[in-house]
């Protein structure tokens, strides 16, 4: 966290040139743990599996049906589930990333939609660690943090090893005050 | 478990021994009666002319039925829903066959409104609403008690809020007695001014909803442009008309437009606003009070350490006359659906300053230099309006009709808009105020006491990469979900270290705000 908190808040912006180090993609913050690459690829192959069996009953159908020439549609469903299970998975995780500071927890995610939310840990009302099948299956958990604010009134880190997630919980939780609002 | 579990409560708890657990008002069973046959009429009236082929006999006799269902049924619910005030909650038993055991601790309650529709004021009864903040949703409603104890309540869990022991509380006179003067409050004079500003073709859109509803009454086509294209060029007495005559006619029906969207205007503002009277209600815990409505009355306290915001709104016109609007954002959302609480709906900066001054906020501080955004919020939009209208005129123009191309003149009006709109979304930061002003034609000056942030973006769109810019969206409690409050559109620098001075960052020592 020592990069993103320097005495002066003007040498943050430093960061966000696309320069030497910070060619990091996600800015030099704490990386999502390693098997959420494989938890996105594996979401992207179902989705990817869904897709190229459309295509194929569609393909079928134009075939049988008005005689077209087949293939096309497959084949070009098959392009977009080879980009969406071995391009894009190692891409999205490398964005993404996380800062635990010492009073408010940041999450960066995205890159053409770039979000960077800062959450201060007493404005958080309650916290949840989520985990689904899949998740189970990967040790990972999903740590949510909700406030009070209207807007970002639920703020979702997914990817986190389900140790760490609770370890964050603990220490959020002891910021947690009654009343903030 | 229904009857096991309120013994073991007060077990439990034995200051809360002492209430009993109350029925609501007996009247409110008609109450609700009346409000569900109202429904139900159409039923009837749909029962009389299909299956009983219109006997009014057996009509009445379904009807007599229905009656009786209806108020046995809430008379049943009546019967088994029960609250108690306890000393620091109010629990609600409720439910037929399912039974529902509500606990509402004073300490969640945001605020609590009364409530007055028509009915309830000829009987002197009320509703009594909770606010606990939770997801928008209604948390909690005696629906109904007499205004007495209605009032009655709300001081209860107000001087609860404020640490007054309940003791402590019954030797203070009852402060019903003497009105003070309010803090604000609108003559109807003053409502008819709001009225006007309240330009709305609400009316109209409702008028044509029921025609939408009820066209079988309307002669077939009245809706198709084409029908009427065809009868007007038909008819020779239009053309017949001298230019002047005719110029009169469109003159006098965009005439009629304008004062239909007045007059809704100035009713609807008078339904909701008449009598509108802010006090500051400063038994225990200090709130504002405020009382209005024209047919349905309500009451409602905001305690003011709840205030998240306060927003002044105006419009050119309304500016020009030196009139202003004055909303707090509040976690809970205001009854009339409108997503902040009017305290002001139509003020002088002179009446504004005084209700601010009682909240924790700072007025805008003399000679604050608002920054303004980055010249991209305009030009970029008026580079997509462009290329969109140009793309929409040409290929409509060349493959519809001719008179398409005419839609490129869209481009000026919109981008002036933007461009005014640009001119209009500034922002200044004071040493724990956050400024944000924007639009030109709703006009929009939010104050934010930086303790008050929830969470903040900065955000950047595929458009903003290549111009390094980004927009810093703040959460705050309350307000509308669809326009958070935004920076939009400034340098990706600028917008991380004002990010910096808005949040208690690390390197600050963090100030413990007193809620």
């Amino acid at each position: 966290m020592t990069e993103t908190a320097p005495s002066s808040s003007v040498d943050i912006p430093d960061l966000f040139r696309e320069t030497d180090e910070s060619r990091l993609y996600n800015q030099g913050l704490t990386p999502l743990h390693p098997p959420q690459k494989s938890l996105l690829r594996l979401r992207a192959a179902i989705r990817a599996a869904i897709l190229v069996i459309l295509a194929g009953t569609g393909d079928f159908f134009l075939q049988s049906e008005l005689g077209a020439p087949g293939g096309y549609l497959v084949g070009a469903a098959l392009i977009v589930a080879a980009v969406l299970v071995f391009i894009l998975p190692h891409r999205i995780y490398r964005r993404w990333g996380y800062d635990m500071g010492t009073e408010q927890l940041r999450i960066l995610r995205g890159f053409l939609w770039r979000t960077d939310t800062i959450v201060p840990f007493n404005r958080i009302q309650h916290i949840d660690v989520a985990q689904g099948p899949l998740q189970r299956f990967f040790g990972l958990s999903t740590l949510i943090v909700h406030t009070a604010g209207t807007h970002n009134s639920i703020v979702t880190l997914p990817g986190l090893a389900t140790a760490d997630a609770e370890d964050m919980r603990e220490v959020i939780k002891g910021h947690i005050r009654q009343d903030m609002i | 478990m229904s009857d096991a579990a309120p013994n073991v409560d007060q077990l439990t708890d034995p200051l809360d021994a002492g209430e009993p657990f109350q029925h609501l008002h007996p009247l409110s069973i008609m109450l609700k009666s009346v409000s569900l046959l109202g429904r139900n009429i159409i039923l009837i009236g749909v029962l009389y002319f299909s299956l009983f082929d219109q006997n009014i006999f057996y009509t009445g006799l379904a009807a007599l039925a229905i009656v009786a269902i209806v108020i046995g049924t809430t008379a049943l619910i009546w019967a088994r829903f029960t609250y108690q005030v306890g000393k620091k909650e109010i629990r609600i038993k409720s439910g037929l066959l399912n039974r529902n055991n509500r606990s509402i601790p004073f300490d969640r309650i945001q605020d609590v409104s009364l409530e007055q529709k028509l009915l309830h004021r000829l009987l002197g009864l009320t509703t009594v609403r909770f606010e606990t903040g939770s997801g928008g949703g209604e948390d909690g409603a005696l629906d109904a008690l007499k205004l007495t104890n209605g009032e009655a309540l709300r001081d209860t869990i107000r001087d609860y809020k404020s640490g007054v022991t309940a003791d402590a509380a019954n030797n203070i006179p009852a402060p019903e007695a003497e009105e003070k003067t309010p803090l604000f409050a609108m003559d109807n004079r003053r409502i008819l001014i709001a009225g006007v500003f309240n330009f709305s073709f609400i009316l109209l859109a409702v008028l044509g909803t029921i025609a939408q509803n009820l066209d079988f009454l309307i002669p077939e086509g009245f809706f198709d442009p084409r029908h009427w294209i065809e009868t007007i060029s038909q008819q020779n007495n239009l053309n017949g008309l001298s230019m002047t005559a005719r110029i009169g006619g469109v003159i006098a029906a965009i005439g009629s437009l304008v004062a239909i969207g007045f007059f809704s205007g100035i009713v609807r503002t008078f339904i909701r606003e008449y009598g509108f009277r802010l006090d500051l209600a400063d038994t225990g815990q200090t709130g504002f009070r405020r009382r209005r409505g024209l047919f349905t009355l309500t009451d409602m306290v905001m305690p003011i350490h709840r205030v998240q915001a306060a927003i002044v709104s105006t419009g050119p016109v309304r500016q020009s006359f030196g009139w202003y609007h004055l909303k707090f954002q509040s976690l809970a959302g205001d009854q009339s659906g409108e997503t902040d609480h009017s305290a002001a709906p139509c003020a002088k900066p002179e009446e504004i300053d005084p209700i601010i001054a009682e909240t924790q906020i700072a007025e805008l501080p003399d000679g604050l230099v608002f920054e303004q955004v980055d010249q991209a919020f305009w030009w970029r939009d008026a580079v997509i309006i462009w290329l969109v209208l140009k793309i929409a005129a040409l290929g409509l123009g060349f493959f519809v009709h001719t008179g398409f191309f005419a839609l490129i003149l869209l481009a000026v009006p919109l981008i002036a808009g933007q461009f005014l709109n640009w001119r209009y979304h500034q922002f200044a930061l004071t040493e724990n105020q956050l400024f944000v002003r924007s639009g030109w034609w709703k006009r929009k000056l939010t104050m934010l006491p930086l303790r008050k942030i929830q969470s903040a973006d900065i955000g950047q769109s595929p458009l903003d990469h290549p111009l390094d810019l980004a927009t810093l969206t703040i959460g705050i409690a309350g307000g509308s979900a669809l326009s958070p409050l935004k920076i939009m559109d400034i340098e990706i620098q600028k917008a991380v270290s004002l990010r910096n001075q808005l949040l208690p960052g690390q390197t600050r020592t963090r100030e413990r705000p007193v809620a």
